[in-house]
């Protein structure tokens, strides 16, 4: 769940990236952030994750009310999201093995939980024949997949993606979209960010509108 | 954190010492000398503290007779100074017990042909004070006596040796000061190689909720690494310089050397355990940095 009041964001540049933004996206939902660059989508990311902190206004994620946050707690915030991103981030040396092996490692999950959940992962994604494979071997699409499997793994009750289909080809971009809506009904909450209207509209869904660090609109396009 | 994942984090940092090796090498390289350089200027000090305690340690001060004194006239000598206030006790030293101690400490053999009627020492009597600090008058009522020539003033020679000692001391405690703020900047620049060849993995690391703490692990196991291959290198090398050290100083000084057996495992201990700590401080000084900037950023890189 995440909850919006009055949040502004001044950054020392003096570039104003929100203005008293204020929205409410429910547990379960799936719902797309739009706007063209510039228009503050990123830094309503970074807040959300807490590598920001607002000027002013409240911000509560997943129970916990970032704007009073602690540092030392950010980790437990994180752990409740996982983090998609338009160029993949996958560690070039490593299997897509270990690259979902990776995001549990780094939290100290047991070898044995993670022997069990990375395959079970991978076969939610649709790759568990390339579990050996080096992200170089992989299509863009595919690459994305493994990125998600990344985001998935640790069970997160929320999935953020940024621009997830900016860098693949249009076709795998829906596929990419199908697999987010799936992971949506096993009840994850789904945010995904991006400038492509198009497909924004051709998939459907509640459909947020940023413009100039303002929510300008908020709708649910029929089609979903 | 759960103790799990550790074992991954210190196979994570081993393997970055050899994924960085140069840098590696260089930050070894540096420890050592600074190990050893430390280590030589702290063993000094325990030599010259060693020889104190032989010197200054007791309060016995040889007085020399005058050449034509016999031996019994020795004993009479030796009973009149018994009697004097600040002295606890003496012993007559004759010249040519006087003889064999030489012979037993330079182990030469010409000094047997002194022996008798050719030795040309004087007899002696060791005079044990009671309170050094009345020194000079129970001095200048000794060399009063009939038939006494001289007293080797040991004070002297403790006092020289406590001057050397507390100038080694300080100096050395520079030395070490200034090398181990080289070595823990050479450490910290190595480890900060590692962490921006693996920035990119920190950062997902991070975006997926690693503690600082768990980020930092594999950097001080690196550190610690470097540290203790250090030390014990360390450790290695001294046991051969050891005895080229020391047979090189009893040339210009005759002093009494420790023993290596007495020493060695002392210092193998304190380069391991400092190795270790500068290794640790290096990385803990180089990751603090980073994770407080760069490190915190997720999209924005």
């Amino acid at each position: 769940m995440i909850e919006f009041r009055n949040v502004s964001k001044v950054y020392a540049t003096g570039t104003h990236a929100l203005n008293k933004a204020s929205l409410t996206i429910d547990k379960g939902e799936f719902v797309f952030i739009v706007g063209s660059s510039g228009a503050g989508k990123s830094t309503f990311l970074k807040l959300i994750m807490r590598e920001e902190v607002p000027t002013s206004g409240s911000i509560i994620v997943n129970g916990m009310q970032l704007d009073k946050m602690k540092r030392r707690h950010v980790p437990k915030l994180r752990r409740t999201m996982g983090i998609v991103f338009q160029d993949f981030r996958l560690i070039d040396k490593m299997t897509v093995y270990d690259n979902v092996a990776f995001a549990m490692r780094a939290i100290g999950v047991r070898p044995r939980a993670i022997k069990k959940r990375v395959p079970y992962i991978l076969e939610l994604v649709g790759l568990e024949n390339k579990a050996d494979r080096y992200p170089s071997e992989l299509s863009g699409g595919e690459q994305q997949r493994v990125g998600l499997a990344r985001a998935l793994v640790n069970n997160p009750q929320m999935i953020i993606a940024d621009e997830p289909t900016g860098n693949i080809d249009p076709e795998m971009s829906y596929e990419i979209l199908e697999l987010l809506s799936e992971i949506n009904k096993r009840g994850t909450t789904i945010l995904i960010v991006t400038h492509e209207l198009d497909l924004v509209h051709s998939f459907g869904g509640r459909v947020i509108t940023i413009d100039k660090g303002v929510v300008v609109s908020d709708t649910l396009d029929i089609q979903s | 954190m759960r103790f799990s994942g550790f074992g991954y984090l210190i196979k994570e940092g081993i393997k970055s010492i050899w994924s960085n090796r140069m840098m590696s090498l260089a930050s070894i390289g540096v420890l050592i000398s600074c190990l050893l350089l430390t280590g030589t200027a702290e063993l000094l000090t325990m030599t010259v503290s060693y020889n104190l305690e032989s010197v200054g340690g007791t309060n016995v001060t040889r007085v020399f007779l005058e050449q034509e004194v016999t031996d019994l006239e020795a004993v009479h000598i030796s009973d009149e100074l018994s009697r004097m206030e600040n002295v606890s006790a003496t012993a007559v030293v004759t010249k040519d017990e006087a003889i064999k101690d030489y012979q037993e400490t330079v182990g030469e053999d010409i000094f047997a042909q002194l022996m008798g009627e050719g030795n040309p020492l004087p007899n002696a009597i060791d005079v044990t004070m009671t309170d050094l600090a009345l020194y000079d008058s129970t001095i200048s009522a000794i060399l009063a006596v009939d038939g006494v020539e001289s007293a080797r003033d040991t004070r002297a020679i403790a006092q020289k040796l406590t001057d050397l000692s507390e100038l080694v001391s300080t100096v050395s405690l520079w030395i070490v000061i200034a090398l181990v703020l080289i070595s823990v900047f050479i450490i910290s620049n190595s480890i900060r190689m590692t962490m921006y060849s693996r920035r990119f993995e920190i950062s997902i690391m991070k975006s997926v909720g690693a503690t600082n703490t768990f980020v930092r692990i594999p950097f001080v196991i690196e550190g610690m690494t470097i540290g203790l291959i250090s030390g014990a290198i360390s450790s290695v090398v001294l046991y051969f310089l050891y005895d080229t050290l020391t047979t090189a100083i009893t040339k210009i000084m005759p002093i009494n050397l420790i023993p290596y057996s007495q020493v060695g495992g002392f210092m193998t201990l304190v380069f391991i355990g400092a190795g270790m700590l500068i290794g640790a401080l290096g990385s803990v000084v180089s990751i603090g940095r980073y994770l407080r900037k760069e490190g915190n950023e997720l999209l924005g890189w």
